[in-house]
């Protein structure tokens, strides 16, 4: 008898610890929201936007603002800045909100810009690649910037989270900076930021809540119950899985399509994968509308090429072979690779066409690719050895992989380019596959020099197409981002950059 | 010593580890459907006529990679098992036996291994490793083998000192011989219990290496494996995980009852208490 009552106290105790917890969540004016895409694995943990990928958590959480800002269509508005002229092909004149303040009341003028631009290019990895600022000049509150080159693309690096305009006199203490942004940090780990309302917040709407807190938790299943028993008021990052059960009036999603896409990319250093016939079969091989269908749980769209169709160089304008097998089994014969000896795999000088696929699982959606695409390749004989592992570093360098898949955001500033110097250009520092192009690099240095988005666009076209006519990449899917909240929730949406998240109107009602 | 196993003390438990082990063996003649055979059509279908026991995300015959899934845990427990109890044994015998600096050197080894959490060290191994089912393996046999050791060690140090041991010194048995022919057999007993215990915990720290990631690899079913695959499911598809779940259960507590029976048979000294 001791013993069922001490079990059913035990039992008692665990129950109620289950329970608990969502005070916090309960109070109005506080908002606690959980996220799988804060923290030091993601590289963006502290709201320094001059250290790594930290600017991300500074503008996704309401700390900071760029000079302009992206609508829902990747098109530059203004933010912190008014307007802008661009004087020649080397200069453009920035000009700064007049209203526009710092959290600490200092006031954003031309001066505390220019300063705040020096720092990001001293400091910064990315940054002075792409911006190439050989001179900023400061007058009242107008900033002039001169380039060592063309960058037609300067106003969209401005705009990415490393451009979040700080007060650099205000420090980096304690991983706080001074933003102009509708809350302020007040503490900040590796896997917590706690902010409270800027109340010198300069927008025309104000912030309505008191105090947040963005916690990191990186377990989509925790997740998912910190969610159900009601200790976060929205999450971001849960498994497609779970996104049915928060289908109900007490909940609500937010969706948008982004420009995160899953790709592979095949090693040309492989010999079997010099092949343009090997490389078509496995593209063709890929059944991504059952992959995005069933195991994103429609949580996105078959992708065609590197951008999704929401923008002008998008999947509209680009095509590549369809799903076949037939097709591909035929390309694979007409190279020889045949299966001779029975055994369920194409084969030639008496070796089996036998790959390994590296991939990394700290993005749920990659090794649910890698099964898929290891069961679909299997149907035309090819061999997929799977290497899904988190220390996928390690085997990029050593060379140790013949296909490498992974999750990127594509066009993070509205603009392609960034997507061609950092995964296709010859020698380009994410170019896993060490494809090499000399059409890619002449319609590379053309886009380098090229104004006006229609121009740019359609060399943006050009290049996509070049991939995909080349098969140097496979693209699967483009990601759907989702928020889930309370029903009480209002101003919280899902925006196509992957960087707005907390604003001004964000509130519980 | 074993005689006393047949028939009288033949458990029933013995039948049912006899079948899991025979299943395992010939597990690819028995599955209903190709365990790796994808269909993303009938994906996460509940069970039903056709799967018995539901299909996973991709599609796949869950009882199938049930079936085959036992292949995967339970011959590489019992070859891992065979591994460490086989290796710990012998150092335990040498070093009870030889004493000296062998002993001293040996046993700070284990020492040193002892003073980690088995199932710490274990993951940590095998991070470092590279994960893989072998990898997996590798790291539990690093730290598994000092038990065997131990108890091998305490037990030859009791025979050491008997006197058909000096006998066999003084019919002039090599120290090899004395081992091999004396002193393990009479070691044997105890060992194959404590291995016997060891079944369901080795079957577990296998499952729960593959559960974090660091063990089996897609596509292999492996029930922790396929656990960890099922798990952001347990709310909307719940046969996904509770199929190897329960098999691991079943499995674990059919090997453990097993070890308990086998100990009260071998283990001479705890029948006398």
């Amino acid at each position: 008898m001791k013993k069922f009552l001490a079990a059913m106290i035990s039992a008692g105790i665990l129950i109620s610890g289950c329970g608990g917890g969502n005070s916090v969540a309960d109070d109005k004016n506080t908002f606690t929201y959980g996220t799988v895409a804060y923290g030091v694995a993601m590289e963006n943990a502290g709201t320094n936007p001059h250290e790594s990928y930290s600017g991300w958590s500074t503008i996704r959480y309401g700390i900071g603002e760029t000079l302009f800002k992206f609508n829902e269509h990747m098109e530059l508005e203004p933010w912190i800045a008014e307007s802008f002229a661009q004087i020649d092909d080397y200069t453009v004149q920035i000009k700064i909100n007049d209203a526009a303040v710092f959290s600490n009341g200092k006031k954003v003028d031309g001066e505390a810009v220019k300063k705040c631009l020096e720092h990001l290019i001293a400091n910064h990895d990315r940054a002075p690649h792409d911006l190439k600022i050989s001179a900023i000049t400061a007058d009242g509150q107008t900033v002039t910037i001169t380039s060592t080159e063309k960058v037609p693309a300067l106003l969209n690096y401005l705009s990415d989270p490393y451009g979040c305009i700080i007060d650099i006199d205000a420090g980096f203490d304690d991983k706080i900076v001074v933003g102009t942004g509708p809350y302020r940090a007040v503490k900040v780990t590796d896997t917590q930021i706690d902010l409270v309302r800027n109340e010198n917040y300069w927008g025309a709407v104000k912030p309505k809540l008191e105090k947040i807190i963005v916690r990191s938790i990186t377990d989509g299943d925790t997740l998912t119950m910190a969610m159900q028993n009601g200790e976060l008021d929205a999450v971001q990052g849960l498994p497609y899985s779970s996104l049915k059960l928060f289908d109900n009036d007490n909940f609500k999603i937010s969706q948008v399509d982004t420009s995160r896409v899953y790709q592979a990319a095949f090693n040309f250093d492989t010999p079997e994968l010099q092949d343009l016939n090997v490389r078509r079969a496995i593209s063709m091989a890929i059944d991504k509308e059952n992959f995005t269908k069933v195991l994103l749980d429609g949580n996105g769209t078959a992708a065609v090429g590197p951008f999704p169709a929401n923008l002008s160089f998008g999947d509209n304008a680009v095509h590549a072979a369809a799903y076949d097998l037939d097709g591909a089994k035929n390309l694979l014969a007409e190279s020889g690779w045949i299966d001779t000896d029975g055994d369920g795999y194409v084969d030639k000088d008496g070796k089996n066409l036998e790959l390994r696929y590296l991939t990394y699982t700290s993005r749920q959606e990659l090794p649910l690719l890698a099964e898929a695409a290891q069961a679909n390749l299997k149907k035309i004989g090819v061999k997929l050895n799977v290497n899904a592992t988190d220390n996928y570093k390690t085997f990029l360098r050593d060379g140790e992989y013949d296909i490498f898949s992974k999750a990127i955001v594509t066009a993070p500033t509205g603009d392609a380019e960034y997507y061609f110097t950092s995964h296709i250009v010859s020698g380009a520092v994410d170019n896993a596959g060490h494809y090499d192009s000399a059409e890619i690099s002449r319609l590379e240095n053309e886009l380098h020099n090229t104004f006006g988005a229609a121009n740019r666009s359609a060399l943006a076209v050009q290049m996509s197409q070049q991939i995909l006519d080349d098969c140097a990449l496979f693209y699967a899917s483009h990601l759907r981002m989702s928020f889930v909240m309370k029903n009480n929730v209002v101003g919280f949406y899902a925006h196509p950059s992957d960087y707005y998240e907390i604003t001004a109107e964000l509130e519980k009602k | 010593m074993l005689k006393p196993l047949i028939p009288d003390h033949l458990s029933l438990i013995t039948v049912p580890a006899l079948a899991l082990i025979l299943v395992a063996i010939f597990a690819q003649y028995l599955t209903p459907f190709d365990p790796y055979a994808q269909d993303l059509t009938r994906a996460l279908t509940p069970p039903d006529s056709v799967n018995l026991l539901g299909t996973d995300r991709y599609g796949r015959d869950i009882l199938s990679r049930v079936i085959i899934g036992s292949q995967t845990t339970i011959l590489s427990a019992l070859a891992l098992l065979a591994v460490i109890s086989i290796v710990g044994s012998l150092i335990g015998a040498v070093c009870g036996f030889k004493g000296g600096r062998v002993d001293t050197i040996l046993m700070r080894t284990s020492d040193v291994f002892l003073a980690f959490p088995q199932m710490v060290f274990a993951i940590a191994a095998a991070g470092a490793l590279g994960g893989g089912l072998f990898n997996a393996a590798l790291a539990l046999a690093l730290i598994g083998w000092t038990k065997y050791a131990r108890i091998s060690r305490s037990l030859t140090l009791t025979i050491r000192k008997m006197p058909y041991i000096d006998a066999a010194k003084l019919a002039g048995t090599g120290s090899a011989g004395i081992l091999i022919n004396h002193v393990l057999p009479n070691i044997a007993g105890p060992i194959l219990v404590t291995a016997a215990l060891d079944i369901g915990t080795i079957i577990m720290e296998l499952a729960g290496l593959s559960f974090l990631g660091l063990g089996a690899m897609p596509p292999t079913a492996e029930w922790g494996a396929m656990m960890n695959n099922g798990r952001s499911m347990l709310q909307t598809a719940p046969w996904v995980i509770l199929s190897p779940g329960f098999a691991i259960f079943l499995t674990v507590a059919i090997f453990n009852l097993l070890g308990d029976k086998l100990r009260d048979v071998i283990d001479v000294r705890g029948n006398r208490n």
